[in-house]
């Protein structure tokens, strides 16, 4: 088979051409994440030569996750196989030309240097922002670009924060909102083209942060109300953002959702990355279609999937019926949301 | 001074569904009063409780980021447009 025309089609591309397409199979790009967001863009990059490509997930696949995950098939689901390890077959397959490592790894602030070490550019394909800001801080320590991407319901946000030209997440919004506060994939649901135009964004920016083309700017879609719009973010760095000058609060671990398990009890405390006070009005809107809520001014009790959370006004939660603290971390952050 | 407000998806249950609404006002802080007076809840989920704007929220006056300009006194003008943009989490489950 003659595979020497595998990239003609972006050869050709004035943007791109044949010294691009070199440097774009001496690049590294790590994917941090592979749901919706990273399954979409980790397929673009691998198709498009990308030298190297590591996908990392913490996960397994569920059938739920069919609908927009583009890499993987029931097949995955049958053989509960960890999501970045079947990214790795099926991306192999697309494109034997490249290499491609799966890591099944919980990315957080004691691993997360080392799991993107030799990137030339992270992808964000990540479902929660405490970790997205470990990303940030880790992309400002070390000068290296990342690609912000988030989805949810109808809408979505892109952004490639590259050190010294763009400003960083913090810039635009310094802090974590409280817990909860804009839904969750799995509170207020997701269409599956918005993941698959911000993953594909995000692939199209990561590829022009490797080549050294200027990037685009704050992306906000909504696929159901049709706004779309680019914001140009003011490249000067936000003159009190703490990474812009050299504060990596997160990953000092100063800030970020931590998790106990409680010896003996087969529960889980997990205390909140935000400060900001819970309005349990608005999180038992957001959970009653989808288990059993009940609450008083002291605390939410929110039954789901065998589980049983009981959340307080300050964002701490205990989890009940698990002694595992990554499965505590996840309904957390797919329910209250982090 | 009459701008236009896009509306951010978290914030439609209180606009009725609205994604972009007309308000008035001399500078941001009364446009968003304004607002709040056609859409209670609003301010609520913009600042903080008299602590200044919320840190998870941005505000945009025709594509600039008002934190770099003069935040909520950030002056507009009739057709301008204001956008809210809280930060979007989901991605990956």
């Amino acid at each position: 088979m003659d595979r020497s025309d595998r990239y003609s089609r972006q050869v050709i591309f004035a943007g791109i051409g044949k010294e691009g397409q070199e440097k774009l199979a001496r690049s590294t790009v790590v994917v941090i994440g592979c749901g919706a967001l990273g399954t979409v863009a980790a397929t673009a990059l691998a198709r498009a030569g990308i030298g190297t490509l590591r996908i990392i997930d913490r996960d397994f696949i569920e059938y739920h996750n069919l609908q927009r995950q583009i890499l993987f098939d029931e097949e995955d689901v049958r053989l509960q196989i960890p999501k970045a390890i079947a990214a790795e077959r099926h991306l192999r397959a697309a494109n034997s030309a490249i290499e491609v490592e799966g890591v099944v790894a919980d990315v957080n602030y004691r691993n997360v240097e080392r799991l993107v070490e030799g990137a030339d550019v992270i992808v964000d394909g990540l479902d929660n922002l405490e970790t997205r800001y470990l990303i940030n801080d880790v992309s400002l320590k070390q000068g290296m670009p990342w690609i912000y991407g988030a989805a949810v319901a109808s809408y979505g946000m892109m952004m490639a924060v590259v050190p010294g030209s763009t400003p960083c997440i913090r810039c635009l919004f310094p802090s974590l909102p409280p817990p909860g506060q804009n839904g969750t994939c799995d509170t207020a649901g997701v269409v599956n083209a918005v993941p698959m135009v911000i993953g594909s964004l995000q692939s199209a920016e990561a590829i022009k942060v490797l080549l050294g083309v200027e990037t685009m700017g704050l992306i906000c879609i909504d696929v159901w109300s049709g706004q779309f719009s680019r914001l140009d973010v003011d490249p000067r760095p936000s003159p009190d953002c703490p990474a812009c000058h050299g504060q990596y609060e997160f990953l000092d671990a100063r800030f970020g959702v931590r998790t106990t398990s409680l010896c003996g009890q087969n529960a889980v405390q997990v205390l909140g990355a935000s400060d900001a006070r819970l309005s349990f009005d608005e999180v038992a809107c957001r959970l009653s279609p989808i288990g059993d809520v009940d609450y008083n001014e002291f605390m939410l009790r929110f039954d789901i999937d065998g589980y049983e959370m009981v959340i307080f006004p300050d964002g701490r939660a205990i989890v009940k019926g698990t002694g595992d603290e990554s499965i505590a971390r996840s309904l957390y952050a797919k329910y209250v949301g982090m | 001074m009459s701008v236009t407000v896009q509306i951010p998806h978290p914030l439609r249950t209180l606009t009725g569904g609205l994604d972009k609404v007309q308000a008035a006002g001399r500078t941001v802080a009364e446009v968003i009063s304004h607002l709040n007076s056609e859409y209670p809840g609003v301010a609520d989920r913009v600042y903080q409780g008299g602590n200044g704007l919320n840190r998870f929220v941005a505000i945009f006056v025709n594509g600039e980021d008002i934190r770099l300009l003069a935040g909520d006194q950030t002056a507009v003008q009739d057709g301008d447009v204001i956008t809210i943009l809280p930060l979007v989490a989901g991605g990956r489950r």
